[in-house]
């Protein structure tokens, strides 16, 4: 039992994006669909030009708006505090797509198969793979996790679900940090008990002042941002990724 | 479970209207369908150490493998370089081994080459035997017109030294198109081999020169090392100076930003010079006794000589003396009558030629204020705390906490000079290979270059079309972009024999060059050509006879240094899989491919040349009569090594970790003597005299021009193309691609799908241009007025100059992949090569002007 959150470390973040790529390894999940996105932003005028880099994950919120109107509850917040979607039982009515303020909810719109990047059923390929798809399918994802041993872990399971940041359960409960926190190169993404005031969580929060994501909408996130303000009204995004046609 | 699925959908009228909704829009959905079965967790999970294939400093790597297959890779904690952590490339990579679009058999062109190959598949037999046979034909006249074309070699000593030689063929790298302005500047001026890099561990003011911080680069590593030891320098309080027409690459980590303009690196350096002379923050004592600046020179520009030795004034006996007599005071400023002739010393000369390079004068050439350059030379003074000392395991060191990064913006055209006045500006503050200061390698040794450059001759001709020892280039970095002009014309550069056949071994010539056109003309015309690839590069596809697959990390390849300039480590890249396909690991090709040609086993063969370059000792040794795996040939190192586990020691661990590099190694202070003994060259005597040796020759005015004692500003040649040209195209690199490996790698293409120009909003204004609307950019040759044109679309940015715009480098290397597939062109088909867009030392520009308008 734990209230695990993240604490990013803005001062640190390269914007380099490895935290996404881990992610999409990790969980599997279809092109276009990022559980973690890394914003890069561009604010004023050359010379006085700023530029900065926020990683956005699921806020996995106290209050979580996702889980109180999700019909069919599929999505819940587990014992360490995570909010995770059941895609055994989700049924893709994208209830929680309009109640989150913080756009981390994907659908998966193609047979997730499809939406794997490459031709992993290549025939010579397949016969070194056993046609997994993609070839570095993460097994850990058909698995069962947390006290109610439901399947909340990684993406691309099903056409027609919504998917989102689990803070990877699958690692969670081997005691390793999620896929984002174990790659960052410049280690900006901490991740641990928030109650636990050893934590590295808690100790990163006491020595810098820490800002949230919509912290007025009282959804209590559980990711807090450190190292820098929030970006001004003007910050606009460069280098978006899309999804691809 | 189904049945209790559709029994809720009935019963929920609100969630049923949004599935019949979404039925419409996607047709069958998933929810609906039986779900998957049970998860069946039960497998066999290994974890293996292997070493990064994308990236250049080989980041250390943990595979996971699941019953055979990998699922995913992880940085290594015990490797120096990455500490457990891995790039988006490193990462993302093992998309791309797995990638069902690599080359799968080895294939032979059906069509004429210069337009997309036909191809047949053939065994490793017949590939082999045809590269072979080749080999042997032109060994029998001249094995140096076998042209052996890297990009990355990823092992030196085995492949650029070992199987180069066993062939002897000419061996060209890819350094001219990344930073060998540099090293060469480096090598002669300082007389180590790099560019140069701050002591992150000590320093306290940096200026970031050109350093793409959190996309690309920096001196000797490729991305993370350096980026874990600016942040942990940064909380200790570190400054940093972003010197960059472009924000876009220091980002936030810019404490301050001097947006130059492209090309008058050389000014700035110069005006830094002043500036700090001015002010007088000098290392007299540094200066004095670790460089050539007391020397004194005569009118001519040589040294006063007397019995061979290069004299100083010294001021105890105010009488000329050898500068390494015993008991002297040597001058460092002044001029004198010796030996009867009038003389300065060479620190004089260089003040006196930086005078006219004051801040004021440097504004208008730079667009930099004056007084933006003052308090940067302020501030370098202020915090170089000349003549303070810091003690590191018990040895004494000169503690100078300024630097600089520095490494591909030394290409441009006078990126040699531009590199040594940067060089210079560090030595007035005494901070070369200082505590604290600017490093050139990781650790400490004299490179050949320091010597040989100057004593270079300038030869007669015919050259060989390296142009190596020519009166164009005596100091010479070799240009495939020039080999490419010689091949096309070669009674111009005084040429007999043109190269008759290339191995291309990890580079794509014809999308990581620059002047596309002129490559693509060039490489046509080489009689056989052999690329060695996992995929089925632009080079391949356009011009190459046999394509020859390569693994990609799943292969041997070793010894690599994985150190980080402070802990010392060696890992291999070893095989986490067998070679997928039909590929095979580099040195599995090339030890079949020296035995079909005749050059593997005997003396001189490859293997005789691994015993060397692998310092193989007894009982070890290769048997010059047998083909080993190369499996064995690496556990034959590892065991000369002293590791009596062999190749398993690493298969195990991963990672040598040999511990801290002492500062007698690290520093160049901490060698005794100090510098091994050399004196760093203010003053380039031999520039002078090479010269007036290629003016004896008869070599044209572009060519030596840049050979002056000391960096001298002259407008580049490009600032004479037309005003309607009235934008500078700079390149650069992007975090997601490294080389011409990354933008097919699926994951990472998905991040950067495509090109886009970087150009102002101001400027795009101005044009009726668009954030996102494609355009027209055409470059121009100041020198020969022919132009080039590209279309991409613009991407709007306040990062940039308004007079400059920008477009990053690897779009569009891989033919015929679904992910490369509409990226886009490569900036590299609007630079040019020769006259005018090379430095003195044949190194390639990556600038050019150009105009952009709404296409």
């Amino acid at each position: 039992m734990a209230r695990n959150g993240m604490v990013i470390e803005l001062d640190r973040c390269q914007g380099c994006r490895a935290c996404m790529e881990a992610c999409k390894v990790e969980n599997n999940t279809p092109q276009g669909n990022y559980w973690m996105y890394v914003f890069r932003l561009e604010e004023g005028e050359y010379p006085d030009t700023k530029v900065r880099f926020m990683p956005r994950p699921c806020m996995h919120c106290d209050n979580a708006p996702c889980v109180k109107v999700c019909p069919v509850q599929a999505r819940f917040k587990n014992e360490n505090g995570a909010v995770v979607v059941d895609w055994d039982k989700c049924i893709g009515c994208h209830y929680c797509v309009v109640a989150c303020p913080y756009g981390v909810n994907y659908f998966n719109w193609k047979d997730p198969e499809k939406a794997q990047y490459l031709d992993w059923k290549d025939r010579a390929l397949a016969s070194v793979t056993g046609g997994a798809a993609p070839a570095y399918q993460n097994p850990d994802l058909m698995g069962r996790y947390g006290q109610e041993r439901r399947r909340v872990a990684g993406g691309g399971h099903l056409k027609g679900v919504i998917e989102k940041c689990s803070f990877c359960v699958q690692r969670v409960e081997q005691n390793l940090p999620p896929a984002c926190v174990a790659a960052c190169p410049v280690q900006a993404l901490h991740f641990g008990d928030l109650d636990d005031p050893n934590s590295d969580v808690s100790k990163t929060l006491s020595r810098k002042r820490s800002f949230r994501l919509k912290e007025e909408l009282n959804t209590q996130p559980k990711v807090y941002y450190v190292g820098q303000s929030q970006p001004g009204a003007r910050a606009h995004e460069i280098e978006a990724v899309k999804a691809r046609r | 479970m189904r049945v209790g699925r559709r029994t809720f959908l009935k019963s929920s009228a609100a969630a049923g209207g949004a599935l019949a909704g979404s039925r419409l829009l996607f047709g069958d959905l998933g929810t609906l369908e039986a779900r998957g079965p049970e998860s069946k967790l039960a497998y066999t999970e290994e974890r293996l150490p292997t070493t990064c294939w994308l990236g250049k400093q080989d980041c250390g790597i943990i595979a996971r493998r699941v019953d055979g297959r990998v699922v995913s890779l992880a940085g290594n904690p015990a490797h120096p370089r990455n500490k457990g952590t891995l790039c988006p490339k490193g990462v993302a990579q093992i998309s791309a081994v797995y990638d069902p679009n690599r080359v799968k058999t080895p294939l032979v062109r059906t069509n004429a080459k210069g337009a997309p190959g036909q191809w047949r598949e053939a065994s490793w037999d017949e590939a082999l035997g045809l590269v072979a046979d080749k080999i042997k034909e032109i060994r029998a006249k001249d094995p140096t017109l076998i042209l052996w074309q890297k990009g990355r070699s990823k092992q030196e000593a085995i492949y650029d030294t070992a199987l180069v030689g066993a062939l002897g063929a000419t061996r060209v790298g890819h350094g001219t198109y990344c930073s060998d302005a540099g090293y060469r500047a480096a090598e002669y001026t300082i007389g180590a081999h790099g560019n140069g890099h701050p002591d992150f561990r000590h320093t306290r003011y940096v200026l970031s020169w050109g350093w793409n911080v959190t996309n690309a680069g920096g001196n000797k590593f490729c991305w993370i090392t350096w980026n874990q030891q600016l942040v942990a320098a940064r909380e200790r309080g570190l400054k940093l100076v972003a010197i960059d027409p472009n924000l876009r690459g220091a980002g936030p980590f810019a404490d301050e930003w001097l947006p130059i303009k492209p090309g008058t690196d050389l000014a700035l350096a110069l005006a830094l010079c002043n500036a700090i002379i001015a002010q007088g923050t000098l290392d007299r004592e540094y200066l004095v006794n670790y460089t050539n600046a007391p020397f004194l020179v005569q009118e001519d520009g040589a040294f006063l000589r007397a019995e061979g030795r290069e004299q100083v004034w010294d001021e105890i006996t105010a009488s000329a003396k050898a500068f390494d007599a015993p008991g002297i005071k040597p001058a460092l400023e002044g001029r004198v009558n010796a030996q009867g002739r009038n003389v300065r010393t060479a620190f004089q000369v260089f003040q006196e030629h930086v005078a006219q390079y004051t801040p004021e004068w440097a504004e208008p050439v730079c667009g930099i204020p004056a007084e933006q350059i003052r308090r940067v030379a302020r501030e370098l003074g202020q915090n170089a705390l000349i003549g303070s000392t810091i003690l590191l395991d018990g040895v004494e060191l000169p503690y100078r906490p300024v630097s600089m990064m520095f490494y591909h913006m030394s290409q441009q055209e006078l990126g040699f000079q531009a590199s040594r006045a940067m060089f210079l500006v560090f030595m007035l503050l005494g901070a070369s290979e200082a505590v604290g200061g600017l490093q050139v390698d990781t650790s400490w040794s004299v490179h050949s270059g320091f010597r040989s450059m100057e004593n270079a001759t300038v030869n007669n001709p015919p050259y060989s079309y390296t142009l190596s020892g020519s009166k164009f280039f005596p100091i010479n970095s070799v240009n495939p972009g020039m080999i490419a002009k010689v091949i096309l014309d070669p009674q111009k550069y005084e040429v007999n024999k043109l190269p008759e056949m290339a191995i291309v071994h990890m580079a794509n010539v014809l999308t990581s060059f620059t002047d596309q056109p002129t490559m693509e003309e060039a490489w046509k015309k080489i009689p056989f050509v052999a690329v060695i690839d996992p995929w089925l590069s632009r080079t391949a596809d356009l011009v190459a006879d046999v394509v020859l697959p390569a693994a990609t990390m799943e292969k041997y390849e070793g010894p690599i240094g994985a150190g980080d300039g402070y802990d010392d480590a060696t890992v291999f890249r070893l095989p986490i899989m067998e070679p997928l396909f039909q590929s095979r690991g580099e040195m599995d090709i090339y030890l079949d491919l020296t035995e079909k040609a005749g050059r593997l086993t005997g003396s001189g063969g490859f293997l005789d040349r691994l015993n060397t370059v692998l310092s193989l000792k007894d009982p070890y040794k290769l048997e010059l009569g047998a083909k080993p795996t190369v499996r064995d040939i690496f556990d034959r190192w590892a065991k000369s090594q002293g590791l009596t586990d062999g190749i398993r020691f690493f298969e195990t661990n991963g990672v040598w970790n040999k511990g801290a590099v002492s500062p007698r190694k690290k520093y160049g202070y901490g060698q005794d003597p100090p510098f091994s003994g050399i004196r760093q060259r203010l003053y380039g005597e031999g520039l002078l005299r090479l010269q007036k040796e290629m003016q004896a020759k008869g070599a044209a005015q572009a060519y030596w021009r840049d050979y002056t004692p000391l960096p001298t500003w002259r407008p580049p040649t490009m600032w004479s193309s037309p005003p309607k040209y009235d934008l500078t195209l700079t390149s650069y690199k992007k975090i997601e691609f490294k080389q011409s490996r990354a933008s097919q790698v699926a994951l990472l293409a998905e991040l950067a799908p495509e090109q886009r120009v970087a150009i102002n909003p101001a400027t795009a204004r101005a044009r009726g241009i668009q954030d996102g609307d494609t355009v027209l950019v055409e470059s121009h040759n100041a020198v020969t007025g022919e132009t080039r044109q590209i279309r991409a679309k613009a991407a709007l940015t306040q990062t940039i100059r308004p007079d400059v715009v920008g477009m990053p480098h690897h779009y569009g290397g891989v033919a015929r992949h679904p992910w490369t597939q509409g990226q886009g062109p490569t900036p590299n088909t609007l630079f040019f090569t020769g006259e005018g867009y090379v430095t003195n030392t044949a190194d390639n520009t990556f600038h050019v002007r150009v105009r952009v308008e709404k296409a």
